[in-house]
């Protein structure tokens, strides 16, 4: 099958930029759902979203102050609270360095966290790094279908050795147990917007898309460049049969996978703080004893008894063990999960001990 | 603070101790013995590098000993206290000279995490007896600070005294909402000084004939800061507790209108005085002139 010229001309780098587009959306949405369960427990949990709120700021204050040091515009002041950051360049640099600086801004805070958690991961990692060539997609090569294809599996595999890490992560190893507390932290920080008291505009998932519609709008000769650069880029790498254009995207989709990931646990996190909320009293430190005991036991467990899999077992032992724990007491110190039927025998029960 | 220690008219306000979290400063030292006990002993007993431990008994002492002194010297540095190199210094020597008593140089591995991780639990009960010894009074005349787990300390701080507030609240204040306030007292009181010096030296010459010289300077600035029993430190709620002390300072400042207004009723009071003296004088002298009278005609 032979290629046409416009489509490795025209379609072909267009490929891995939509594949990272898509993986950003998905972020968004993701991010979206960490707000919402945040504002949730915020009544109940002040410090805790303030918390979250500061790694927010601060991973957003680092990638502007980022921005100001690649533009070479220099900091001349750097403040980061709980409520606020700020930083001021030396220099007001106006056109496509202010531009610049307000990419980092916007789009820094979904990439950059990503990444230290990247570089800690090649360290921990034994697989999953590795980029497909060209010439591993026979035909299709520098085709739009082969640059998708190449985008993907490259995805996929590092998603494999990902998740394999995860499985088999050993909490009692001071790395990996660091490493997780790290991935829970930015999974918390991978958010732009301010968590506050009251629903403001900011909050949404909107207001981030809007700043940056508008960073395309009002500048739209700068896309075009970035564009240019980028088909630029795709060129070089044809003609030097060189999979560098391809290898640049897939990192940021492995950033993004990264992201999603650290999300999809600190929401989980925030799930069980929310859900406990509904345990009355004391009972839901048992919720929070679950996780470290039930792996702790498990672990000399298997260390007495040696098996395959034993660190997959635990963690799947802990999650387990710590979920029904949780439902156990929800269903029985609180109203939920209780059926009709539950309930009126519970009034029955109440009105029993009324009278009686 | 009892009933016989409240001055007359005095109502207390708010009883303060500081945040379970303000003293992180020392509890930190505590945290980063624990979380170096449990890496130590888990390098020394299950990590793959375990077999490099087993060849010499010192091994894991010498590790264990040198990122605690490593940790001392950077803490020390970063804070400019000694105190914290010394105290790991005692830690590390504390345990040479408890293994080598107890002969459990060979058993180091067992040793080592228990040992750390003990002294950090009693570091943890050391700050938190300290910080539970501190008790701040907020009433309606004075602000008392009192504290002291063995030598009892005490200040008192009337709110016509104070001149200037000072107030923090770092990170973790932040988001715990809780934060230091530092009343600064006519006196100075509340007032320390952060001290800089750079110096340096020159030998010129060389073998017989040499020439040393030495310059340098020094540089002092004046900053808020006080010792827990003299401030309110970690108070929460910060923001509140901030209000009540500036509103209390306030109530009892004299603003210049008010200075006016005082020295008018004195002049007023003076003008009075005048006035019944003269009046005095006056109807003395009436009776004077009455009594006078009365004699003549008799």
């Amino acid at each position: 099958m032979e290629a046409s010229s416009i489509d490795i001309i025209v379609f072909a780098p267009l490929a891995p930029i939509l594949g990272v587009l898509l993986f950003w959306f998905i972020q968004l949405v993701f991010i979206e759902s960490e707000k919402y369960l945040l504002s949730k427990i915020r009544s109940k949990h002040e410090p805790f979203v303030r918390f979250t709120n500061f790694l927010g700021i601060l991973f957003q204050t680092i990638c502007h102050a980022l921005g100001y040091t690649v533009t070479k515009s220099g900091i001349s002041n750097f403040y980061i609270g709980v409520d606020y950051g700020k930083v001021a360049p030396k220099k007001e640099k106006k056109g496509i360095f202010e531009w610049i600086s307000n990419v980092f801004l916007f789009i820094g805070p979904f990439f950059i966290p990503a990444f230290l958690l990247l570089i800690c991961l090649y360290f921990l990692m034994t697989s999953g790094f590795e980029i497909v060539t060209p010439s591993q997609v026979l035909d299709l090569k520098y085709t739009f279908g082969g640059q998708i294809t190449i985008f993907g599996a490259s995805l996929y595999t590092f998603t494999t050795g990902f998740f394999n890490f995860l499985v088999n992560i050993d909490l009692l190893h001071p790395a990996h147990f660091g490493f997780l507390l790290l991935m829970i932290f930015l999974g918390m920080g991978i958010r732009p917007s301010y968590i506050a008291m009251e629903k403001m505009e900011k909050v949404d998932m909107l207001y981030d898309l809007k700043n940056i519609r508008n960073l395309i709008i009002n500048r739209p000769l700068y896309l075009i460049i970035l564009f240019t650069i980028a088909y630029i880029f795709f060129y070089v790498s044809f003609w030097l049969e060189q999979n560098w254009y391809i290898a640049f995207f897939v990192i940021l989709g492995w950033l993004s996978i990264i992201s999603l990931l650290s999300i999809f646990i600190a929401d989980m996190i925030i799930l069980l703080i929310k859900t406990t909320d509904d345990i009355p009293g004391g009972w839901k430190i048992f919720t929070y004893a679950t996780l470290p005991f039930s792996y702790i036991i498990t672990r000399v467990i298997f260390f007495y008894i040696p098996t395959d899999f034993t660190k997959p077992v635990s963690i799947m032992i802990l999650i387990l063990s710590t979920t029904i724990v949780t439902y156990i007491l929800v269903k029985r110190k609180s109203n939920k999960f209780k059926t009709k039927r539950d309930i009126k025998l519970l009034k029955k029960k109440s009105k029993g001990e009324k009278n009686g | 603070m009892d009933e016989d220690d409240l001055l007359k008219g005095e109502k207390v306000e708010k009883i303060l101790s500081p945040h379970p979290l303000s003293f992180m400063r020392y509890q930190s030292l505590s945290l980063f013995l624990i979380i170096w006990g449990i890496v130590a002993g888990w390098l020394i007993i299950f990590s793959e590098w375990n077999n490099l431990f087993s060849e010499n008994e010192w091994y894991p002492i010498l590790v264990w000993g040198l990122v605690l002194l490593l940790a001392g010297v950077i803490a020390s540095i970063l804070t400019i206290r000694w105190s914290i190199f010394f105290l790991y210094l005692g830690i590390f020597a504390g345990g040479i000279a408890l293994m080598l008593s107890q002969g459990w140089l060979d058993a180091s591995g067992l040793f080592i995490p228990f040992y750390t991780v003990s002294i950090s639990i009693i570091g943890f009960l050391i700050v938190e007896a300290y910080r539970r010894s501190h008790k701040y009074y907020i009433s309606n005349q004075r602000i008392t600070f009192k504290g002291g787990i063995i030598t009892k300390q005490e200040r008192t701080l009337r709110y016509d005294k104070i001149t200037d507030i000072n107030a923090k609240q770092g990170i973790i204040g932040q988001i715990f909402g809780f934060g230091t306030i530092i009343p600064i007292s006519q006196s100075g009181f509340g007032l320390g000084s952060d001290k800089s010096f750079a110096g340096g030296g020159v030998q010129l010459g060389e073998k017989k004939v040499k020439l040393l010289g030495l310059f340098g300077g020094g540089k002092e600035v004046q900053t808020p800061r006080a010792r827990s029993y003299y401030e309110l430190h970690g108070v929460y709620p910060y923001k509140e507790i901030k209000k009540l002390v500036e509103e209390m300072v306030q109530g009892n400042v004299i603003t210049p209108y008010q200075q006016e207004q005082v020295a008018f009723q004195k002049e007023q009071v003076d003008i009075q005085k005048q006035m019944r003296d003269l009046l005095k004088m006056q109807s003395e002298s009436k009776t004077d002139k009455k009594d006078q009278g009365e004699n003549s005609e008799e």
